[in-house]
């Protein structure tokens, strides 16, 4: 972790810019710009960056075109950033391959746990056989889920949906994915398998109480697992 | 409104009767016929009835001829009925000399009660016939009244006007408008049934008031008449009639055109009136609305922004004191979540208003919905007690999740704003037959009776409302809740505090297949 992590920003928004070089800078990112999308594609090709920062409201070429092109032969993790329009522009970014999405006007505190979720995306489930965080245990090798050191009986359903969840623990995960992964790609219209699922694990991993939500929904787009910020 | 076909049974037929008889000649031909056939006749039956006898069939056919030709036929029918019975049937036969003093009598009545009798029974038939000429017209007016003036619409009302005319008259008919900047327009109307070419003369009627072309004083030489379509004020247009090269136009036909284009203007006139009303009506409200949005808008956009101004002097400011750095710095948080707050509300409204909302229905759990609805309401309701009394048991439901939590959340933070802090706000769900029933209720003071009608207006504020806020809460909860195909309702509880229903048509998801997903 010596090398410094590049962001790339592509935004026209030139305050925009500033103001996430300042966020990130000071979170010890090395920052690029790109006012535009043929711009930000070669400075893409160019300098590698670790992270790229997607406005989707580009000039000329659009946001996810964009990132349409940059997913032909790029895998680097992207977080798209969005002014308050319906579900459907996200979930059309996140389907073409954004790891995730901020609203604008976002607070930094918000943005850089999202960089850190995104980021996370390389390391797999062989990398890290047991996940936990807060009161949550998962073991992906035994497939047993403890709460607070206490084993708890998930189905085999749970179990996989879970699963999917912490893989991108901090991203949202589109109900299509979601669907797809654990039920099969025929299911991708079947929601409502979704809503009882998540309705049961919810039950049998939350603890009472507020403020210990894990699972959180996204109206209209999917689900995230929380990740604790790093106060906690 | 009744059929738009004419149930007129072919006025022009009559009307042309008590015109000038169309062919003198035919009805000559036809009256010498009778006259021959009723000889023929009397020479069969002479030598039975005596001379004197065949006098009555003779009569008998000056009476038919009445009530059937023109006065000059009848006269001629007389006439020749008297001189073939003189010089046929009155000894001696084949000579105009009457012997007997009693005949010559008889031929002399005959020829008297002949041409009363024509006259009488013609005169009759004349007034019976202007009756019902004159019922006609009345007819043919409250037929132009029913069908062009009580139409749902002004083009199906004149397209009814237009083949009333043709109807009555027996013409082709085309309707020149005028436009909106006063002028006549050069494109015929969609029901006209031929193209005038004489444009000029058109415009002539437009602008000289009288009428001009065919059957008038000036120009009778063209092959159309053209009517200006008078209304109260101004003229509506030009009635263009192309009648057949051999038709002729009697006074009263005349008279009862020209009534015909005075009423299609009064009809015109009358739409554009109305139109222009509508019109007047919208642009005053659109100009409130305006007057209301630049207010509200500008002042809930301002106030915010001078707090986050003041807040940033503060932290800039030389030598602040460390908790006055705090304090600046919560003001600006709750400016900048306020300024999110109007501008959302602006968005939404927008995409209400452009019609552009379209609800992305997906299964919803609804313990979920109204913990999200909270959630979103955010600090605003922290100051009172939420209380949820929604069956955990509830099928899921089909919805647009956002669009119903940010409904819910509006209901929610117009609560807390009309009720005092430590009041209770309960938000309730349940189903009733296809529909879901969200409700939230409150103690505050409840919602005046006259403003009830108006509180989910686009920018009304309640009278007392406190300062703050944009007229626009409300307005996008109904909005949404429509795009559901639903509707919103406010009520006063007993014995105080206010509650608003939300009732949308939902499919649910029913019990056996949640128990078989389990």
């Amino acid at each position: 972790m010596s090398e410094k992590l590049t962001a790339l920003v592509i935004d026209d928004e030139k305050q925009i810019r500033k103001l996430l070089r300042i966020i990130l800078e000071d979170h010890d990112y090395r920052v690029l710009e790109a006012e535009n999308g043929r711009q930000g594609l070669a400075e893409l090709a160019q300098r590698k960056p670790d992270v790229v920062l997607l406005d989707l409201g580009l000039p000329e070429i659009d946001g996810l075109t964009v990132l349409k092109r940059l997913r032909d032969w790029s895998h680097v993790p992207v977080l798209v950033l969005s002014v308050r329009d319906g579900p459907a522009d996200k979930v059309a970014a996140l389907d073409a391959g954004a790891d995730d999405y901020v609203t604008k006007p976002f607070a930094a505190v918000e943005l850089t746990a999202r960089l850190r979720a995104v980021q996370r995306r390389s390391q797999s489930v062989e990398d890290e056989p047991v996940f936990h965080f807060a009161h949550l245990t998962i073991d992906f090798t035994s497939h047993t889920v403890a709460v607070k050191g206490e084993e708890v009986k998930l189905t085999a359903t749970e179990y996989a949906l879970l699963k999917v969840l912490a893989q991108h623990a901090g991203k949202v995960v589109i109900h299509k994915h979601l669907l797809r992964e654990v039920w099969g790609p025929n299911a991708e219209e079947q929601s409502q398998y979704l809503r009882v699922y998540v309705n049961h694990l919810r039950k049998k991993i939350e603890l009472p109480g507020k403020n210990e939500k894990l699972l959180r929904t996204e109206s209209g787009i999917g689900y995230r697992l929380i990740l604790p910020t790093k106060q906690e | 409104m009744g059929s738009k076909r004419l149930i007129l049974p072919k006025p022009a037929m009559i009307i042309e009767k008590l015109g000038q008889p169309q062919s003198w000649i035919g009805e000559l031909g036809i009256a010498t016929a009778a006259t021959g056939a009723v000889t023929a006749v009397s020479f069969l039956v002479a030598p039975l009835t005596g001379h004197v006898g065949i006098a009555l069939l003779y009569l008998f056919l000056v009476v038919l001829a009445g009530l059937t030709f023109a006065r000059w036929t009848v006269l001629f029918v007389a006439s020749a009925s008297a001189l073939i019975w003189n010089i046929l049937f009155i000894p001696p036969s084949f000579t105009i000399y009457i012997e007997k003093l009693e005949d010559a009598m008889l031929f002399a009545m005959f020829f008297v009660v002949a041409i009363a009798l024509g006259h009488t029974t013609n005169k009759l038939r004349g007034s019976q016939l202007a009756q019902q000429q004159r019922e006609q017209r009345t007819a043919a007016l409250y037929e132009l009244v029913r069908q062009a003036g009580l139409a749902h619409d002004i083009d199906t009302g004149l397209a009814a006007a237009l083949a009333l005319v043709e109807a009555t008259f027996g013409v082709k008919a085309a309707l020149l408008l005028r436009l909106k900047d006063h002028t006549l327009s050069r494109q015929t109307h969609a029901a006209s049934s031929f193209e005038p070419r004489a444009i000029e003369l058109a415009e002539k009627a437009f602008s000289g008031r009288d009428p001009i072309g065919r059957f008038t004083q000036t120009l009778p030489d063209a092959d159309t008449m053209h009517l200006p379509l008078k209304g109260r004020s101004a003229i509506m247009g030009v009635l263009v009639i192309l009648p057949a090269a051999d038709k002729r136009f009697g006074a009263s036909e005349k008279e009862l055109i020209e009534t015909f284009a005075v009423l299609i203007g009064t009809i015109l006139e009358r739409d554009h009136l109305l139109a222009a009303l509508k019109h007047a009506e919208i642009v005053e409200a659109s100009e409130r609305l305006q007057r209301a949005l630049l207010q509200s808008v500008s002042h809930e956009l301002k106030t915010p922004l001078a707090a986050v101004q003041t807040g940033v002097e503060t932290l800039t400011g030389a030598g602040s004191a460390g908790t006055n750095e705090e304090s600046a710095v919560l003001e600006i948080q709750t400016a900048l979540w306020r300024l999110d707050r109007v501008i959302n509300n602006l968005l939404n409204m927008s995409r209400i208003e452009s019609g552009v909302v379209q609800p992305m229905l997906d299964w919803c759990d609804i313990g979920e919905l109204i913990e999200n609805s909270i959630d979103l309401a955010g600090e605003v309701i922290k100051e009172h007690r939420i209380s949820v009394d929604s069956d955990p048991t509830l099928p899921m439901v089909k919805l647009d999740q956002a669009l119903v939590e940010q409904c819910l959340c509006n209901l929610l933070l117009n609560a807390a704003a009309w009720s005092e802090s430590q009041s209770k706000i309960t938000v309730s769900a349940r189903l009733r037959a296809n529909e879901l029933l969200l409700m939230v209720q409150d103690e505050g003071k409840g919602i005046r009776l006259v403003e009830l009608p108006r509180i989910f207006d686009t920018f009304y504020r309640g009278q007392a409302a406190k300062p703050g806020g944009t007229g626009l809460g409300l307005a996008i909860v109904d909005g949404f809740v429509r795009a559901h195909g639903g509707n919103v309702r406010a009520a006063n509880r007993e014995p105080k505090g206010a509650e608003f229903e939300i009732a949308i048509p939902v499919e649910t998801l029913p019990a056996t297949v949640m128990e078989k997903l389990a």
